[in-house]
This record gives structure tokens, C-alpha cells and sequence, in this order.
């Protein structure tokens, strides 16, 4: 560089290679982006009748994943929209068949020989069960296949019937036990897909015990069991026991709550890979906390202007003579247009209030060790299964996003 | 490390830092960059040669004041670059930094696309159909009953524009006794599959529709656009007519099995529309041509039958199109047959045209029908 030049020094926001041993992590997303990001993407979903939903979809991940920055570097989401798509018109094929012509059968034997309906949707959904775990574990797999962290790929080894087999079983056992055995499947079915989970060349292994897991199920057991008993005495011969449900279910809500985040911080904790390990702090209470009041807020904001809406009909009602005015197509339209607009209002609030809080907290309190183990892991060959998650979108599988 | 060279008045970067891991290892390495304007091209110290033309940025990234470069194709390397001057000047240099990647598979898509759509097609529109107008025949009247009452409740929720517990069923006892008069001189010599059931919904549409089990469903909109009994008395001819034939039994097996296809298609957001889209074609009852002759045929002989005459239906048609206005439930249903004019001259035709016939209802009893919905 010649010396006739003059040089400045900038301060300089890259991260660190990591050099301590533990990477921590941290979020990079601010909630207007993804306010934006997401209204936009719901409304264009909105306008095309839902196929722009796989769009939808991939673009809010990309968002999310670029987030979630271990040792200060985000993961990357690869995901493509036409491949969701594919996937999701391959399950149409099979699906349409299924749910069509098994259904019109079902429906028809269960009026034909019982005069009601509720044995048709039984059997109808007992049916799609085993295809909605199967569907499950091809989603995680896709989506791990479809992410990498600096520059690495993850990926899952095949296992999808396994996993449906091992899941039917897990939950047959765990509704007989009334639910006290749910740690058992809880535990049994991460471990089936975190040992077949790779980050790059490096396998991951769930340590650990369905039995760690007890303490943070308490909650939830006490509160199913007492509720239990005050509906059962409630019942049997002291009514006024009900009251006592008001209690004890919110008690449960909690519990489920509280299991589900405690769990899996104590399953991140027991995951390592050839010499990475996890810690994670999630505190349950906290995520609670962002359920209960993102949710409030999300549902109070959408339902302040429905009231209004509301009450201007009402006022509108007491008139016949203006009522009778307007015609039933602007009622249709009227309708139609706030349907969507709650949607739309929904499926975003929700994010900007409960998804993005719990991510944030979900990252910012894990942290890697073994930083140096990291280094030394390869690259894996792409898993080019081309049905993405085709079962699982259309099933409505509900990974969070 | 940022290092900036003056040039008369303006500053520009000549080399800058960035992240780049290489896609084989995990482990980040910093690399020092310079814009090659000459070679049109980022380098590095470390051998890096990547052309402007070929940059693309990753898009929907979280943090604004970070871009991560990749090359185009399918590379696993990538740069990361934080510095909002190189971020600048590596924009104003790669002409294709936010062009899309290509769509891999184009016509693989396309080829699932229609076959998709084939054999959504093929269900729909051909496997639902012939599979329901089989299985209509085999039902027990017991089960076919049950459909119908629960098609019944699904309408009554689906057109209440409150949405609270359905549109309400009439049953002030007088208008139900000259309803009930009405039904018993129309069915008295009629031979149904099932035992028929008249309902009047408090709705102001104008309408009627058959539904499973023999349930018949007068809107009280109907009874009021109406001018004399005999034109409800045809109107429900016609759709005793249905009824005898089944046909909304075959309806409704069909949407049974349409109503899931379709909101498989459209996912969740747009299912619960769809549902009641679906719920208000059962009335819209879009029967075949043949279907609705044969329900007028029979109509008509039940009238004669009766003592009635046929050819108030065509009063009623000319009736609801000089009203004209907000097209009517049931004259667009019936409208959509190109051959109202037909059915109209040959409702006239059967008439045995006496002036004798004792009329349906007497002058008390079509005010107490006419008032039935309190
Ligand atoms: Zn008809």
C-alpha cells in the first residue's frame, strides 16, 4: 500500500473467533424488522389465497435463524420456498386421496351404522396419527438439513417410521399412566432424534435419564393431580368442590408450561458432540411470564378495535331502517375483510409478542463449550431429500414457524 | 481494521476486515479484503478471488448492519462483513448483490403441480362424486336422518350473520298448524323415502332447500315474497321433489368428502372460510339439469295430485324477477338453469286451469303462515 496514503482505524463490530472455550450467545433481531417482515409476508399469503405461505415461511426462518448468533456468528437458514412447495404438492397426491375418499367412506359407515358422525372423525383421525409423527420427524429433518453454522451443515440421519413407531408406543403409555410416565416419552423421543442428529461431521449424543426430568414435572403433576381429585369430588357428591378447578387448571397451564421449558433445559444441558457441550439457563418462570402476557397483549390489541367494530354495529342494529340499507354483500365483504384482517393481526402479533421473546430468551441463554472442538469439525454432504416438509405443511404440523 | 486512502477530496476504503469461513471447516478465519477495480473483483491476502458479478448477499437477515456475502451457486463459503463503508461500496459494485438464486427443478415443480391438481381434480370433481351418488342409495333412512339433522344445524350456524347459536327455527303453533295442513295435502298420496320434515328459518332471504332424511327448509324471506299459498305450495312440490330423489343426500356425501380436499389446498388460514363457503353451497344446491326436471316433473304431479296448480311457480318466478333488485337465493339457484323459461311455460301447460280448485290454504291460515316467525 503505498505510504502516501492515510490510514484510519474504525471501530469494528466482527466477532471473535471464539477463543475462551465456551461461545455465548446472543440475538440480533429487533422486533419492528420482524413486525415488518412478517406483516408483509402474511398479507402477500393473504392476497394470494395461502400459496404464498411457503414463502412466508422460509423468509421468516431466514430471519429468525440469522438471529440466533452462537460465539457471534448466526445461523443460516438454506431453506428454498419451491422445494416447500414441491414437498407440500407431493402430499397433496397422497393426501387428497386419503382425506377425500376415506373420509366420504367414513362418514358414510358411520352414518349408515351408528346415525352419527364422531365415529368417522375418530377413525379418520387415528388414521392420519402415525403420518402426523412420521410427518414430525421429516420436518425436523429437513429443517437441520436446511441449516448451518458457520458455513457447516447439520443434518439427520433417516428414521422417520421408527420415530412414528417409537412415538405411538411412548404416548399409549403415557395416556394409561394418566400421564405421569409423560418424562419417559419426553425423553425417549429426543433422545431417538438427537442421536441421529449430526452437526457436520460431528454426532450428537443425548446424555442422561427420563428420571432427570421428574423435577421439573411437578408442577405439572400436582396441578393435573389436584385437579383431578377436586373434579372428581366435585362430581361424585360435593358440587361446590368445582370452584376449586379455577385454582388448580391454571395451576396445570403452568405446570405444562413449566415442563416443557425445564425440560428442555435439562436435555440441552445432557447434549454433546465430540467434545461440544451445551449449557442452557432457561428459566421456565420467564417463559411463563412471555406466554401469559404476549399472548394478552397480542389478543388485547386485535380485540380493541373488534370491540369498537362491535359496538358500532350494535348501534347500527338498534336502527332497522339503516340496517335494512345496506346491502348482504357488504355485510359478506365486511366480514370476509375482518376475518383476514384478525388473521393476518394474529399470525403477526404473535410473533413480534410471544415467538420472538421466547427466541431471544431461548438464545441468549445458551451457551457452547468446547469452542476449540468446534474448529475441528467438517463439513457433511447435503441431504437433497427433495419432499421438504410436504406431510408436515400439510398436516399443519405446527413447528412453531 | 478498516484502512481508508484519500484521493483529492474523497475517501474511499481500499482494504477492509471481514469473517470468511470456507464451507469444510467450522472455524472462522479474518481476512483482509481489497476491491481489484481493475479485475473486477474482491481479494484477500489469503488467496480469495471472488468477481463482483458473482456476489449475492443473504437475504431476510436479522441484524441490518451486517452483510453476509456468498458467491452465486450453491457454495457453503461465506464473508461477513460489518463495516457500513465497505458495506457501501461493495454495493455500488455488485450489480447482482440481491438477485434471487434460480429456482432449482423448475420442471419438476411444474409436473407435481399438475399432478396435483389432476388428481385433486379427479377426486373432486369425478372419484366424490360417483362414490357419493353410490353410497347414497345404501344408506338406512336412520342414518340419513342424522345427516340431515346435522347438515340442518351446520346451515342454521353457518348463515347467522351474529354468530351466536344458529338462525332460529319458527314455531309459532299457528303458522305451524297451516304449515303443517299445507305439507299433509301435497305428501298425502306422495310415496318418500323418508318422512318428511318442514322447517321455517327466521331469515330474510328467499329461499328453500331439501337437505338428508326428508328435512325441508322454507326462509321466512320466502313466505313473505310469496303472493298466494299455492306459490309456497309449488315451491315446496319442488323441493319434495329433491327429497324423493335423494338428492341432497348425494350433496351431502359430497362435500363430505370435498370439504377435506379443499382445505388441505388452502391450509389453515383459509380453511374456516372454506368450510363456510361450502356450508352455504348445500342451499345454493347445485343440482344437475336433470335433477331439477325431474323434482319439477314430479312437483307437478304431486299438484295436480293436490288439487293445485302447477303454474304458480311460474307466478312466483315473475313475481320475484319484477321485484328485481339484489338477485334472490333461489331465483339465481334457479336461474342458473338455462331453462327457466321452459320449466315456466311447462308449469303453465300442466295446469288443468279450472277456476274451481279449493284453494291451498284458507285466508286465516295464510296469515298465520305468513307469521309464523314472530
Ligand atoms: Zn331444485
Amino acid at each position: 500500500m503505498s505510504q502516501a496514503l492515510s490510514t484510519v482505524t474504525a471501530p469494528d463490530a466482527l466477532p471473535d473467533r471464539g477463543a475462551g472455550g465456551t461461545l455465548t450467545t446472543d440475538f440480533a433481531g429487533r422486533p419492528e424488522d420482524l413486525f415488518r417482515l412478517s406483516l408483509k409476508t402474511g398479507a402477500l399469503t393473504v392476497l394470494t389465497l395461502g400459496f404464498y405461505r411457503f414463502w412466508m415461511k422460509t423468509r421468516l426462518r431466514r430471519w429468525y435463524w440469522s438471529a440466533v448468533r452462537p460465539g457471534g456468528i448466526g445461523l443460516e437458514y438454506t431453506g428454498l420456498p419451491a422445494e416447500k412447495l414441491l414437498g407440500f404438492l407431493i402430499a397433496v397426491v397422497i393426501l387428497a386421496f386419503y382425506i377425500g375418499v376415506v373420509n366420504l367412506i367414513l362418514m358414510f359407515a358411520s352414518y349408515a351404522l351408528l346415525a352419527q358422525n364422531g365415529a368417522a372423525y375418530a377413525i379418520s383421525l387415528a388414521g392420519v396419527v402415525p403420518l402426523w409423527f412420521f410427518a414430525r420427524y421429516r420436518a425436523r429433518r429437513y429443517v437441520l438439513a436446511r441449516t448451518r453454522w458457520r458455513g457447516i451443515r447439520f443434518g439427520m440421519q433417516p428414521g422417520a417410521w421408527g420415530y412414528a413407531g417409537r412415538a405411538l408406543v411412548h404416548w399409549a403409555v403415557t395416556i394409561l399412566t394418566l400421564g405421569a410416565l409423560w418424562p419417559r416419552m419426553t425423553f425417549a423421543l429426543e433422545k431417538y432424534r438427537t442421536d441421529r442428529t449430526f452437526y457436520g461431521s460431528a454426532r450428537l449424543t443425548q446424555g442422561g435419564r427420563w428420571q432427570m426430568l421428574m423435577p421439573q414435572f411437578v408442577h405439572a403433576l400436582t396441578g393435573g393431580g389436584l385437579s383431578a381429585l377436586s373434579a372428581l369430588v366435585a362430581y361424585l357428591d360435593h358440587p361446590s368442590f368445582g370452584w376449586l378447578l379455577t385454582l388448580t387448571i391454571p395451576w396445570l397451564g403452568y405446570g405444562v408450561c413449566h415442563y416443557i421449558a425445564g425440560s428442555t433445559r435439562v436435555m440441552a444441558d445432557h447434549k454433546t458432540a465430540e467434545g461440544i457441550s451445551l449449557v442452557s439457563a432457561i428459566r421456565p418462570q420467564r417463559v411463563a411470564r412471555i406466554y401469559l402476557f404476549g399472548t394478552l397483549g397480542a389478543a388485547g390489541i386485535i380485540a380493541a378495535p373488534l370491540v369498537v367494530l362491535g359496538l358500532s354495529a350494535l348501534a347500527v342494529e338498534t336502527n332497522r331502517a339503516a340496517l335494512a340499507a345496506i346491502p348482504s354483500w357488504a355485510f359478506a365483504l365486511v366480514g370476509a375483510m375482518v376475518y383476514f384482517a384478525v388473521f393476518l393481526a394474529w399470525a403477526t402479533l404473535r410473533h413480534v409478542f410471544v415467538l420472538m421473546p421466547l427466541w431471544r430468551h431461548y438464545a441468549e441463554t445458551l451457551t457452547v463449550r468446547g469452542a476449540e472442538a468446534v474448529g475441528t469439525v467438517r463439513q457433511r454432504t447435503p441431504d437433497g431429500s427433495t419432499e421438504a416438509e410436504g406431510f408436515a405443511e400439510a398436516l399443519d404440523v405446527g413447528a412453531a414457524i | 481494521m478498516t484502512t481508508l486512502i484519500g484521493v483529492g477530496t474523497r475517501l474511499g476504503i481500499v482494504a477492509f476486515d471481514a469473517l470468511h469461513v470456507d464451507g469444510r471447516r467450522a472455524q472462522p478465519t479474518r481476512v483482509r479484503l481489497r476491491f481489484d477495480d481493475a479485475g473486477q473483483r474482491l481479494t484477500s491476502d489469503s488467496g480469495l478471488r471472488w468477481p463482483f458479478a458473482d456476489l449475492r448477499a443473504l437475504r431476510d437477515q436479522a441484524d441490518p448492519a451486517r452483510v453476509i456475502l456468498r458467491l452465486a451457486g450453491n457454495g457453503t463459503e461465506r464473508l461477513m462483513l460489518s463495516d457500513p463503508e465497505a458495506i457501501r461500496l461493495i454495493r455500488t459494485r455488485a450489480p447482482d448483490l440481491w438477485k434471487r438464486p434460480p429456482v432449482p427443478g423448475l420442471w419438476r415443480l411444474w409436473a407435481w403441480a399438475g399432478a396435483a391438481m389432476a388428481s385433486v381434480a379427479l377426486i373432486i370433481f369425478v372419484l366424490i362424486p360417483v362414490m357419493a351418488d353410490q353410497l347414497a342409495r345404501f344408506i338406512p333412512p336412520r342414518g340419513e336422518r342424522a345427516l340431515g339433522e346435522a347438515t340442518f344445524q351446520q346451515v342454521r350456524r353457518a348463515l347467522d350473520q351474529r354468530g351466536v347459536g344458529g338462525l332460529r327455527v319458527c314455531t309459532r303453533p299457528e303458522g305451524r298448524a297451516a304449515l303443517d295442513n299445507l305439507v299433509a295435502r301435497l305428501t298425502d298420496e306422495a310415496d318418500l323415502p323418508a318422512e318428511l320434515t318442514v322447517h321455517v328459518l327466521d331469515s330474510e332471504l328467499v329461499n328453500a332447500f331439501a337437505l338428508p332424511g326428508g328435512i325441508v327448509v322454507l326462509f321466512d324471506g320466502l313466505i313473505d315474497a310469496a303472493g298466494t299459498p299455492e306459490e309456497v305450495a309449488a315451491v315446496l312440490a319442488h323441493e319434495i321433489g329433491h327429497v324423493a330423489a335423494r338428492d341432497p343426500t348425494r350433496i351431502a356425501l359430497r362435500s363430505a368428502g370435498s370439504i377435506g380436499v379443499l382445505g388441505l389446498l388452502l391450509g389453515d388460514f383459509a380453511g374456516g372460510a372454506v368450510v363456510l363457503f361450502l356450508a352455504n353451497q348445500v342451499i345454493q344446491a347445485d343440482y344437475s339439469r336433470q335433477a331439477e326436471a325431474a323434482a319439477d316433473a314430479y312437483a307437478g304431479d304431486l299438484l295436480v295430485e293436490a288439487g293445485l296448480p302447477p303454474s304458480a311457480i311460474a307466478d312466483f318466478f315473475q313475481r320475484l324477477q319484477a321485484r328485481g333488485g339484489e338477485p334472490a337465493g333461489l331465483l339465481v339457484h334457479l336461474r342458473s338453469h338455462p331453462a327457466l323459461g321452459d320449466r315456466i311455460a311447462a308449469a303453465r301447460d300442466r295446469d288443468p286451469g279450472s277456476a274451481a280448485l279449493p284453494p291451498a290454504l284458507t285466508e286465516a291460515q295464510w296469515q298465520a303462515l305468513r307469521s309464523i316467525c314472530p
